[in-house]
């Protein structure tokens, strides 16, 4: 049977990785503009948010399909892939050139929405599975 | 080689290490080992100072206000305890802002960068990458490698600056001056375009005088300057009593020899005439001599040297101030040549070349009498106040209109000018350097009635130059601005027969300075830009 709990997070993951992404793009033109913000430190910057809007994208879809069609493939893929998601937003917390307060609070509740949702991934791979 | 380059790394010296604890950042302390007066951070600072303080002039030192946490030091005066002492706190500031910095992982982010220290190695392209237009040190020629250059300036005819030293064949034109004593020293060497003139003392005896080179014609017009001979212009014996004569040919080589017991031919004076071009060139030289002779007792001769420059095509003027006038040479002045207003060109003739006698007014004789005069004047020299004058004895014998017409010979002069050149080089050409003389005609007595039957004549003139300062604050130049010629007239009243009157006249020029006062000019205001750049949306916009 698909987790319930799975799904509403993984609706609310997408509504607030929206809101993460337009706003950690926002800080990061309002970074260059503020503060001293030279080309290559912020390519990479941009680069990294660019990859993990495709990757977040990659991991809700696959993660969905896996929950609502009970198959443990696709939802491992995503777990994996929440994995890499994990450590780019940890990056954004700890690594980005600025580390905004507000950076700090975004990232933390991303985080914190990841380490549940993998929680509750694994749970739903071990029903799966069994 | 990479080691040598290495420890050449080491060996740079990079500026002092910035100094970021905020508990020692002081930046009102500027004396050292000083207290500075109300400054509270001052570690040279006591109690003693601190009780006298009024107020605290940094009351807090924090390090960049953004972070959302940094260290700040509070600096007070606690002016109810007795003595007043100074409180020294050091806190946590927190920066409520969302967006304050939480961490950077950007060194420079926060902090000036410092920058890189010349070396002999990065010096030139630091020098690429900071410098702007600059004048070179060398000029240009010396570069070889620049691709515009000509290799064949070798042959080409030389061009000269200011004061350069004219080089001749082997050495340079020498102009022999006094150094240090009078006697003679033959290293000075002619510059461009600088007019001089030197006297100097030379040895010579009856004996020797066919073997001393500097007082035969040959040791000046030997040596061509460059691709042009020193022709000899003219040559003028002088004989023993002093008496000159100007020879008639003057393409012979007159050398020293011995006649009669004399020496003559020997040179007393040498004058150069230079003529060149606009562009620097010299193409003509022609040289002046004076010979002259001695006798046996002679032990020394005194010669003079002379060197002058004159423009081709031009007419040498003799300026009295480059461009403004300086205080003691001559006002220059002149006239227009008549014709339809505004011809094509207009030229002022200087009255002559000498530029002693272009503006001139009355001079005092020893015997204080107008009509024995006999013309003598004397220059205007710019800067001068100058009053003269004379006494007129009127008799009863004389007549109306010569007199009058005396009196202004008297007072003006042979040959007054009607413009006066407002700048010390001013040029016949420019029409609009030259400021016309204003006449005004007063008269001393108010004329009641205007009885054409009453005699005027003129009793003084006063001539009002006003000049300004034109030009730059720190090398002001003296330009003329307005030249007024004040005729004041008086009512002679016709004299009974057998009686005498004697009235003074007089002439002065006044120079009035009327510069107005040096405005201070301050740059804009300098405005914000802040935009974003231009292709900061670059794959969406």
């Amino acid at each position: 049977l698909s987790s319930v709990p799975l799904q509403m997070l993984f609706y609310v993951n997408g509504i607030y990785y929206i809101f993460y992404f337009l706003a950690t793009l926002a800080m990061i033109v309002y970074k260059s503009q503020v503060f001293s913000y030279p080309d290559d430190f912020l390519a990479p910057d941009l680069a990294l948010l660019f990859i993990m809007a495709i990757l977040e994208v990659l991991r809700l879809y696959l993660g969905s399909k896996g929950n609502l069609t009970e198959e443990e493939a696709p939802l491992g893929l995503s777990l994996a892939i929440t994995v890499g998601s994990m450590i780019l937003s940890v990056y954004f917390l700890v690594w980005q050139t600025y580390v905004l307060q507000a950076d700090v609070i975004i990232n933390a509740v991303l985080l914190f929405t990841y380490g549940l949702e993998s929680v509750l991934k694994v749970i739903a791979i071990a029903a799966f599975v069994s | 080689p990479p080691e040598i380059r290495a420890a050449t790394r080491a060996r740079t010296r990079s500026g002092p290490a910035p100094v970021t604890d905020v508990a020692k950042l002081c930046v009102c302390d500027l004396l050292v080992a000083q207290c500075d007066v109300n400054c509270c951070c001052d570690p040279d600072c006591n109690a003693a100072d601190f009780s006298l303080f009024t107020t605290c002039s940094v009351p807090i030192v924090t390090g960049d206000s953004r972070l959302c946490s940094q260290k700040a030091a509070i600096y007070s005066l606690d002016v109810e305890a007795n003595p007043p002492e100074r409180i020294f706190k050091l806190i946590d500031q927190v920066n409520p802002s969302v967006f304050c910095i939480h961490a950077t992982n950007y060194k420079q982010a926060l902090s000036f960068s410092s920058p890189e220290m010349p070396t002999s190695e990065n010096f030139d392209q630091l020098l690429k990458r900071f410098s702007s237009a600059t004048f070179s040190a060398e000029p240009d020629s010396w570069n070889m490698n620049t691709d515009a250059q000509n290799p064949s300036d070798a042959n080409e005819t030389y061009r000269y600056e200011y004061g350069v030293p004219i080089q001749t064949a082997d050495a340079f034109l020498r102009l022999p001056s006094p150094v240090v004593s009078s006697w003679c020293s033959d290293a000075n060497p002619a510059g461009f375009l600088v007019n001089q003139a030197t006297k100097c003392t030379r040895s010579v005896s009856v004996e020797n005088c066919g073997n001393i080179q500097a007082v035969s014609m040959l040791f000046y017009i030997n040596s061509s300057i460059l691709a042009v001979n020193i022709t000899v212009q003219s040559i003028v014996v002088q004989s023993l009593n002093g008496m000159r004569t100007l020879l008639n040919g003057s393409d012979v080589l007159r050398l020293p020899m011995i006649l009669d017991e004399l020496c003559i031919n020997i040179v007393l004076g040498v004058s150069y005439h230079i003529t060149y071009t606009g562009a620097g060139e010299i193409i003509e030289a022609a040289a002046s001599f004076v010979l002259g002779a001695i006798n046996k007792e002679a032990l020394s001769i005194q010669q003079s040297f002379e060197i002058s420059f004159t423009q081709v095509n031009t007419k040498p003027v003799p300026l009295s101030g480059n461009p403004g006038y300086v205080v003691g040479l001559p006002i220059r002045a002149g006239f227009r040549p008549q014709g339809y207003p505004f011809p094509i060109e207009i030229f002022f003739v200087a009255l002559n070349t000498n530029k002693y006698s272009q503006l001139t007014i009355l001079q005092s004789t020893s015997n204080q009498d107008c009509l024995a005069a006999q013309g003598a004047r004397t220059p205007i020299l710019f800067g001068y106040n100058m009053i003269s004058g004379c006494k007129l004895r009127i008799t009863a014998a004389m007549k109306c209109k010569p007199l009058t017409q005396t009196l202004l010979d008297l007072l003006k002069g042979q040959s007054f000018p009607e413009y006066v050149a407002s700048f010390g080089n001013s040029q016949s050409q420019d029409v609009l350097d030259w400021v016309p003389i204003t006449h005004l005609h007063t008269s001393e007595q108010r004329i009641y009635n205007t009885f054409q039957s009453s005699c005027h004549i003129p009793v003084s003139l006063e001539i009002e130059v006003k000049w300004t300062k034109y030009g730059s604050l720190v090398n002001p130049q003296a330009r003329i601005v307005n030249v007024t010629a004040s005729i004041t007239t008086t009512i002679l009243k016709q004299l009974p027969s057998r009686r005498e009157r004697t009235i003074p006249i007089t002439s002065s020029v006044v120079f009035t300075d009327i510069s107005s006062p040096a405005e201070p000019g301050y740059k804009a205001w300098p405005t914000i830009n802040a935009k974003l750049p231009f292709d900061f949306f670059f794959p969406f916009v």
